[in-house]
């Protein structure tokens, strides 16, 4: 046999022929088809012993009970605890995808700890007469609080300041009829269990310019002319006949006697988007004070707590004086914009944020400190607004903490020269020795009355996401109820009224909320804002077209989405504190095109 | 003639050869164990049957692989003299670390397997699908398909599916003829996940 | 054997605020990873998605309802079983589960055209989350890899959850309370229910039986497993439309 270019090509194809016949080539291809499969960078879940595992969301004031589902100890979802006297096993979807957030790509993860200290340190030794040391706490009513309010009592010129506070508790299950003016019930008002299960008892009537989440729940829908509210008010109370009313808020005759009619058929409420405005004097004329509307009871503390410097709003702060200023934004909590702030401040004054978000007061700042997110620290949550009976109620941590993260208790205890203390531990003890209340054990779904419990176990289930819920006791109107008169808004020429139609706290969010904001058309996302039809035209805009949107306070690029149901002159933002520092709520403002 | 004939014969013999021996055995990337635990040994002296390691959780879910606290129960010190024990505890029960098993049997992340349900309610013996692993003096080499990434127990022992060990395999087709068998073959999401 | 169900779910369309709860706790369940920025509404993977519908009045007699929209687990000629050339699509004859297999899937997104109800949704992208996020995914369900569509199926993962509880009892049968669906689980308001179509002593069946209950399309005859209700005329309408997402809002 000679070796041929014909035997050569022979043998290749008998080769081929043969190779057809063996598992190989047909084996490479499935393997190659699960290699697609198996790309790298496709996760595998980790596997291991399923257990559940309790704690309270920090996320807003309502601190819903959480049941964490965990897998070899990691929280993989979360869900509400059923059945709850309070949260009565509902979670917002913020609370839901809670357990994301310590992963999350944009949170804030290191920070110049020692600089920030030193700073702070020469700005009160070397502060002049006159100059303040004062702490801003977002979210007032925590243990944490108190700490915050100890310390600046310690320090010479320390003050305490917080958000506007309601000072008062509702008590949903006492109202009859609900009359909101925008206050969002169904989005973030209160505990959403709560309201979902006092809605069956009360009618809701519902005052906004838009319609909202919860104007579309409302028994009746009242769209008012916005920035016409207090009109509304005033005729209600009698200072205004109904037709003027009518003729302001553009709102129908007959419905303004409608609602009149409701608010004075008895056990009424009103409610506001601002639970300090002045439209909550209505209460005082329907009989809602001491009833619906009630004191707001705290649950017992070390009696040593009580030398604590008193609570401040930034308006009451002197002008120009603060020369320290340490801002805890742990907790997304009232955000005050950054321009009432800023006159309050000495000229060389020394900002510092505990934070995990970009997005609030970490871009004023000088200093930046990263904060521990929910649910990596172990705290208590404040009052809740729709909460009557005092709470206890501990954020246990379910898992370790994943960045070096500063505790500004611990911070500012330091920095007045406090002894570092236990303090969620301490009140624990003060609870215990009042005597009163009920311990809710999650893990073992049982309630028991604290006089039976031992302080070790008392303290043991609270730490373990356990919550303390006081005795219902006897109703009182909430004392010094002051609300400011309404203030004149001031003249701006720009054409759209900015109305909130997605009440945000800001801080860190769940990456998948992407899913509600910006894979469906259902939340309006931070940079969006929507226009009508009509409004939208007279800008020369069109749907998904980049704008800026203009105030007297700033500019903000945004995308613009076309929305019938928006009313014309009005443009519809979503919450937080960009919008917040932009136009602070209601403000005017022009969108142009970019 | 002849010549081109024996030169196609002889590519195709080459090819099949290639194809049906040679192939299998470079497929697969063999790897050792971490330890060369012996199944035999264990199951004369420790626990008699294979759940009194490979226990379930309380939830029903199968734990597999003992993790290394059911090893330092016994072993916290020698109990013999073997070098492979003392080699055991030095590198693994003293600093506490979890030895890195290569399991034989993991199924791909797409796959739903209960073993309860099988145990239990199927009356499957171990053996049945894992073979005599419990009766074994040594561990053999774990070996994987590195183009997939599987194990050589789940897919493809052996490759051609001609001498198929009456213990079956647990390629995705012995799972369906085992369920044809019964009668339990229903959807895909049955047993996909 | 266990006796064969028809899973299915009923939805109070009056009940639904809107929230999204579903939507989250959907995928938080399922390991659906939050798409890259480039997505949008077209592109993002949503097995349950809530839309707004409105009655198509202008201001202010424009009212909005929130209607969630999944996989309607067709029972009858099942639209993309039919289609699929793949075989990547079964009806599930002990579960009624409309169940997609994404190995088998090539991509041809076939299925997605003949679905009336877009209730289905391609990966364009492969499934990505936020470094250290990957911890919080669920181990009973595969993520799932570029180039292949997927939907809703009850989370199924449950449903072998609880069977493996079941048979740690010794028991074939599931209880029906160990096997419900994320969305239905986290809904705050109650407007869904999950349950056993077939068995008359189910809520979802006595929903199903009420009045002013609806389905997607029933024109169709596609059977499907998701029974609406609404006391609102408009809103029972709807149950005609083409599509629920209005062309005129895109607000997300």
């Amino acid at each position: 046999m000679t070796t041929t270019r014909r035997n050569l090509l022979k043998f290749v194809g008998g080769g081929a022929a043969g190779a057809l016949l063996t598992p190989a080539p047909w084996r490479l291809i499935t393997d190659s088809a699960l290699w697609s499969e198996n790309w790298p960078g496709i996760p595998r879940p980790a596997h291991g012993g399923i257990t559940a595992r309790f704690t309270h969301c920090t996320l807003c004031p309502a601190g819903c009970a959480v049941r964490a589902r965990c897998v070899a100890g990691q929280p993989v979802s979360l869900t509400g605890v059923k059945p709850h006297a309070v949260s009565h096993g509902a979670l917002c979807p913020w609370g839901i995808a809670g357990h994301h957030l310590p992963y999350h790509p944009a949170r804030v993860r290191q920070g110049p700890v020692k600089e920030a200290t030193a700073a702070v340190a020469q700005a009160i030794a070397q502060r002049g007469t006159g100059e303040h040391v004062a702490v801003l706490d977002l979210r007032p009513g925590r243990t944490v609080s108190w700490t915050h309010r100890r310390a600046m009592a310690a320090i010479n010129g320390g003050l305490y300041l917080t958000p506007r506070q309601p000072g008062y508790s509702i008590d949903l299950a006492a109202a009859k009829t609900v009359i909101s003016f925008g206050a969002p019930l169904f989005d973030g008002w209160g505990t959403p269990g709560n309201v979902i299960a006092a809605r069956s008892i009360f009618r809701l009537i519902q005052i906004e310019p838009v319609e909202t989440r919860t104007a579309a729940m409302a028994d009746l829908w009242l769209p008012i002319q916005p920035g016409s509210e207090f009109m509304l008010a005033a005729a209600l109370a009698g200072n205004m006949t109904l037709a003027e009313a009518a003729l302001i808020t553009g709102v129908g005759e007959q419905a303004l006697a409608a609602v009149q009619e409701a608010a004075e058929s008895g056990q009424a409420v009103v409610l506001a988007a601002d639970p300090a405005s002045p439209l909550m004097s209505l209460n005082e004329k329907y009989g809602a004070l001491g009833r619906t509307v009630v004191a707001r009871s705290d649950a017992p503390m070390p009696e040593a707590w009580k030398q604590a410097a008193p609570e401040m709003s930034m308006a009451a702060a002197p002008d120009g004086a603060i020369r320290v200023l340490l801002i805890d934004e742990s907790l997304p909590g009232g955000y005050i914009p950054w321009r009432r702030i800023a006159p309050k401040l000495a000229p060389d004054a020394v900002v510092v944020v505990f934070t995990s978000s970009n997005d609030g007061y970490a871009r004023h700042a000088q200093f930046v400190l990263p904060a521990a997110v929910y649910p990596e620290t172990a705290e208590d949550i404040g009052p809740a607004i729709d909460t009557v009976a005092a709470v206890f109620r501990i954020a246990a941590p379910l898992i370790a903490p994943v960045v070096p993260a500063v505790d500004p208790a611990r911070f500012v205890e330091r920095l007045a020269g406090l002894p570092a203390s236990e303090p969620l531990r301490e009140r624990a003890g003060a609870i215990h020795k009042a005597g009163r209340g009920t311990l809710l054990d999650y893990t073992a779904a049982k309630s028991t009355p604290v006089k039976d419990v031992t302080a070790d176990n008392f303290w043991k289930t609270l730490s373990q996401g356990g919550c303390w819920m006081d005795d219902s006791a006897k109703r009182t109107a909430p004392e010094n109820l002051v609300f400011p008169a309404a203030g004149e808004p001031p003249r701006d020429e720009r054409p759209l009224t900015v109305v909130v139609a997605e009440p945000r706290r800001g801080g860190l969010e769940s990456p998948l909320m992407s899913k509600l904001e910006r894979e469906s058309n259902l939340r309006l996302a931070a940079n969006r804002v929507a226009l009508s039809p009509d409004g939208a035209r007279a800008s020369g805009i069109e749907n998904g077209d980049r704008a800026v949107l203009e105030t007297a306070f700033g500019r903000l690029n945004v995308v613009v989405a076309i929305d019938p149901s928006v009313p014309a002159g009005v443009v519809e933002v979503a919450g937080g504190p960009r919008m917040a520092d932009l136009c602070g709520g209601n403000g005017r403002a022009r969108v142009v095109r970019a | 003639m002849t010549g081109g004939k024996i030169a196609f014969a002889s590519g195709m013999l080459l090819a099949l050869a290639g194809g049906w021996l040679a192939f299998p055995r470079v497929l697969y990337r063999t790897h050792p164990q971490p330890v060369d635990f012996s199944h035999k040994i264990h199951a004369e002296k420790a626990g008699a049957k294979c759940e009194d390691c490979h226990a379930f959780r309380d939830d029903g879910t199968y734990a597999g692989i003992p993790t290394l606290d059911k090893c330092s129960g016994c072993h916290a010190a020698a109990m013999g003299t073997t070098a492979e024990e003392k080699n055991f505890i030095d590198r693994y029960v003293t600093p506490n670390r979890e030895p890195q098993w290569l399991s034989y049997a993991r199924q791909p992340e797409n796959v739903y397997f209960s073993h309860i349900a099988h145990v239990k309610l199927g009356k499957v013996k171990c053996e049945q699908c894992h073979g005599n692993e419990g009766g074994a003096a040594t561990l053999r080499p774990f070996a994987q398909d590195p183009i997939s990434g599987y194990s050589r127990d789940i897919w493809g022992r052996p490759v051609n599916r001609i001498a198929l060990r009456t213990e079956g395999g647990m390629k995705m087709d012995d799972c369906v003829d085992c369920h044809r068998r019964q009668g339990l073959e229903y959807s895909c999401l049955g047993c996909h996940k | 054997m266990t006796p064969r169900k028809r899973y299915g779910m009923s939805i109070d369309i009056d009940k639904c605020n809107g929230c999204g709860a579903c939507m989250m706790a959907c995928a938080v369940e399922n390991n659906v990873p939050p798409v890259p920025e480039a997505a949008n509404d077209r592109k993002g993977i949503t097995w349950i998605r809530v839309y707004r519908v409105d009655n198509h009045r202008a201001y202010p007699e424009r009212r909005t309802a929130y209607v969630p929209v999944l996989c309607q687990q067709c029972g009858h000629d099942t639209p993309c079983v039919h289609v699929c050339p793949q075989q990547a699509v079964d009806v599930d004859p002990e579960t009624g589960i409309v169940g997609q297999m994404p190995e088998r899937c090539l991509g041809c997104r076939y299925c997605m055209v003949a679905c009336p109800y877009h209730a289905r949704y391609f990966n364009w992208w492969d499934p990505a989350w936020p470094a250290g996020m990957e911890k919080t995914l669920n181990p009973n369900v595969a993520p799932r890899m570029r180039g292949v569509v997927e939907k809703c199926n009850f989370c199924h993962g449950r449903w072998h959850a609880a069977q493996q509880k079941a048979a740690a009892a010794g028991k074939r049968e599931i209880d029906a309370a160990d096997y419900v669906p994320a969305c239905v689980e986290a809904c705050p308001t109650g407007a869904l229910r999950f349950g056993d179509l077939d068995d008359p002593s189910t809520e979802v069946a006595h929903d199903a039986a009420r009045p002013e209950s609806f389905r997607l399309l029933e024109k169709i005859g596609t059977e499907p497993k998701i029974h609406y209700r609404s006391q609102r005329d408009w809103v029972r309408d709807i149950a005609n439309a083409p599509h629920p997402d209005g062309k005129d809002q895109h607000r997300g």
